[in-house]
């Protein structure tokens, strides 16, 4: 990769670099905004969204290519498995405390991606899922680039973009364009009475069920609802990588989320957007960084100057970007 | 006059609780509660520290199982049924411990207590996102009409958690009003708040039986409280309850004042070992018993 090495001026105009980071900031602003529903309105630490995407990737791949199940089909399938799969994890893992319920997901994501690693024959094992497909002669991202290439053609190429740095421009802009739908739809939802309650469960649940409220049926549905985000995170993986294996399941990546939701704020989807920005321009753009180290030794920087950011933030603005310090400090 | 205070009148119950028991491990926390409370009463539930109080509204309520008995709400067993189910019936608590929703506006917290919100259920606020917000309109009114009440419409706007201790006390119990129940339960509604505001919470608990024949049980350690503001008093000693009856007999019943002086309750005095036994102890062990 010459960009590595590249001086400091260039990475300006490396344009399918930024497209590059452009979408995987929109793949993890969609997985955090599950998040965000669930730590942020609704009080359930949920660990374990790594393995809700891994679900919905792998379910989309698996249908589309060993199934042949049509792509735009395969996708709300996959995510309604998702969401089911979500209620099971659900059903006994919410009756657990906080911290126990944190615990039982991490592992339910470990059990997903370790079960994905090992059995072969159905998901391609550590191969991934390009061996399934040249077996199949069946490519999850045939349908894609069909759309891709009608956008680049009808879109882009209109007004002059038709540079082999923006062939990934039609991807960005459907991620992107998912997020804020998404992003939009869920401010909406919990701003309605619905939200009302899971924010009385997020308060105190013994007081939201001594006013009539079943505080098990609205986690279980703030969980349904993360795990099919994770799902479409999925979906948008395998678009960007073209084959998956079991790396990007690690829990590191729902870590990565909880990253997001504490540099924009809880509570706030709006903060998810600008806190997934923020993460991955500073953590692809410090690859720019022009220091006498090598690549290991950049990467590892990378993750030090992350932490730091992180420090501050949480010493001078506890809050996060558009979280509200108010809603942070006051308790019963 | 509503039917509800027409019925009031001939004393019916309300809620009969019979032969509740609950152990936690080897802690026997209610062991034989057994009362009756009347339909449009104002009931209050006494007792020294410990006596299990709490854990009997914790169980009357849903919020633990009993491990025995019979508990009858309006005519129909809400025994082991779970928290929420028994407050759609219309029997609504406070806490303690005051549970305002702090990190939410104070009318937030009231216009949750709502029922009949079409918009708090995912399938009907797609579907039919207009009729739950006719109903939130209809429920933002009565929120405000019950803050007005309690002198607590300034603060709509504000977060319950900048509320003062009273004033959280009056927001719970405006809350628990809400959904226009039919039977309140009030765990020490007078800790903690002045006496001003203190005597308003009585007013409008007894306007409220008045009006819309609501009953009223509530545990009170403020003695003139419960012997003027009461029509009956249930007394409960080390898990049991030991008597009921108008704050009159109550007042003079040599077994009350034993439960509160720690004798304990009169078919659980000592036998002559266990006397001999507490009395060679050190002086540590009867102040535990003077406690309890």
């Amino acid at each position: 990769m010459s960009v590595l090495v590249a001086i400091s001026t260039d990475f300006l105009t490396a344009w399918s670099f930024w497209i590059g980071v452009g979408i995987l900031a929109g793949i993890y602003g969609i997985f955090t905004l599950g998040l965000q529903l669930n730590v942020g309105f609704t009080g359930i630490l949920n660990f374990g969204q790594a393995g809700f995407m891994a679900i919905g990737a792998y379910s989309a791949v698996i249908l589309v290519v060993t199934v042949g199940v049509p792509f735009l089909l395969a996708l709300p399938i996959s995510m309604l498995i998702t969401m089911a799969v979500g209620l099971l994890v659900g059903l006994p893992a919410l009756r657990l405390r906080s911290d126990y319920l944190a615990i039982a997901t991490i592992a339910f994501s470990e059990v997903v991606r370790i079960a994905i690693q090992n059995s072969d024959s159905l998901t391609g094992g550590n191969q991934g899922t390009i061996s399934l497909e040249l077996e199949n002669e069946r490519f999850f991202t045939d349908t894609w680039f069909t759309i891709s290439d009608w956008i680049s053609a009808n879109i882009f190429d209109q007004i002059g973009l038709t540079d082999p740095d923006f062939l990934n421009l039609p991807l960005l802009a459907v991620i992107w364009l998912t997020l804020a739908l998404i992003a939009f739809g869920l401010s909406r939802l919990v701003r309605s009475p619905w939200g009302r309650v899971l924010r009385a469960v997020r308060e105190d649940e013994d007081a939201a069920r001594a006013l009539g409220k079943n505080v098990f049926a609205y986690k279980l549905q703030s969980l349904a609802i993360a795990a099919g985000l994770g799902a479409i995170a999925g979906w948008f993986l395998v678009l960007n990588l073209q084959s998956v294996n079991q790396a990007p399941f690690e829990p590191i990546f729902t870590f990565i989320g909880y990253v997001i939701l504490i540099l924009g704020g809880l509570a706030s989807f709006a903060g998810v957007l600008v806190g997934t920005i923020v993460l991955w321009t500073l953590l692809e753009g410090l690859r720019f960084l022009d220091l006498p180290l090598d690549g290991g030794q950049i990467a590892a920087l990378r993750f030090i100057i992350v932490g730091l950011v992180l420090i501050l933030l949480v010493s001078f603005r506890p809050q996060g970007a558009l979280g509200k310090q108010e809603e942070m400090v006051l308790s019963d | 006059m509503t039917e509800a205070a027409t019925a009031a009148t001939n004393g019916e119950a309300m809620l009969e609780v019979e032969g509740v028991f609950k152990q936690f491990g080897g802690i026997h926390a209610v062991r034989g509660a057994s009362f009756d409370v009347k339909r449009g009463s104002i009931t209050a539930l006494i007792g020294p520290n410990g006596a299990g109080k709490t854990t009997l509204f914790n169980i009357v309520t849903g919020f633990y199982r009993p491990d025995s008995g019979r508990i009858v709400y309006d005519g129909k067993s809400i025994f082991g049924k779970r928290p929420h189910r028994i407050a759609r019936l219309g029997m609504v608590r406070t806490f303690q411990i005051t549970k305002a929703l702090a990190a939410m506006p104070v009318i937030d917290n009231m216009m949750l207590a709502a029922t009949d919100q079409p918009g708090e259920h995912l399938p009907s606020l797609l579907t039919r996102p207009l009729a739950g917000r006719k109903r939130e309109a209809e429920v933002r009114e009565r929120a405000m009409g019950l803050l007005g009440t309690f002198n607590l419409e300034a603060k709509a706007d504000d977060y319950a958690g900048t509320l003062s201790g009273g004033q959280r006390k009056l927001l719970e119990l405006a809350r628990a009003l809400m959904p226009a129940p039919r039977m309140v339960l009030l765990d020490e509604p007078m800790a903690g708040i002045n006496p001003t505001l203190g005597r308003r919470l009585l007013e409008h608990m007894e306007e409220l039986r008045q009006r819309d024949g609501v009953t009223f049980l509530f545990v009170e350690h403020d003695m003139d409280v419960v012997m003027n503001h009461s029509d009956e008093v249930v007394v409960m000693g080390q898990g049991e309850t030991i008597l009921v009856g108008t704050p009159a007999e109550i007042r003079a019943d040599q077994r009350v004042i034993d439960a509160y002086l720690g004798g304990g309750a009169p078919d659980a005095a000592p036998t002559a070992t266990e006397q001999r036994a507490t009395e060679s102890s050190p002086p540590a062990q009867e102040g535990t018993d003077v406690r309890r």
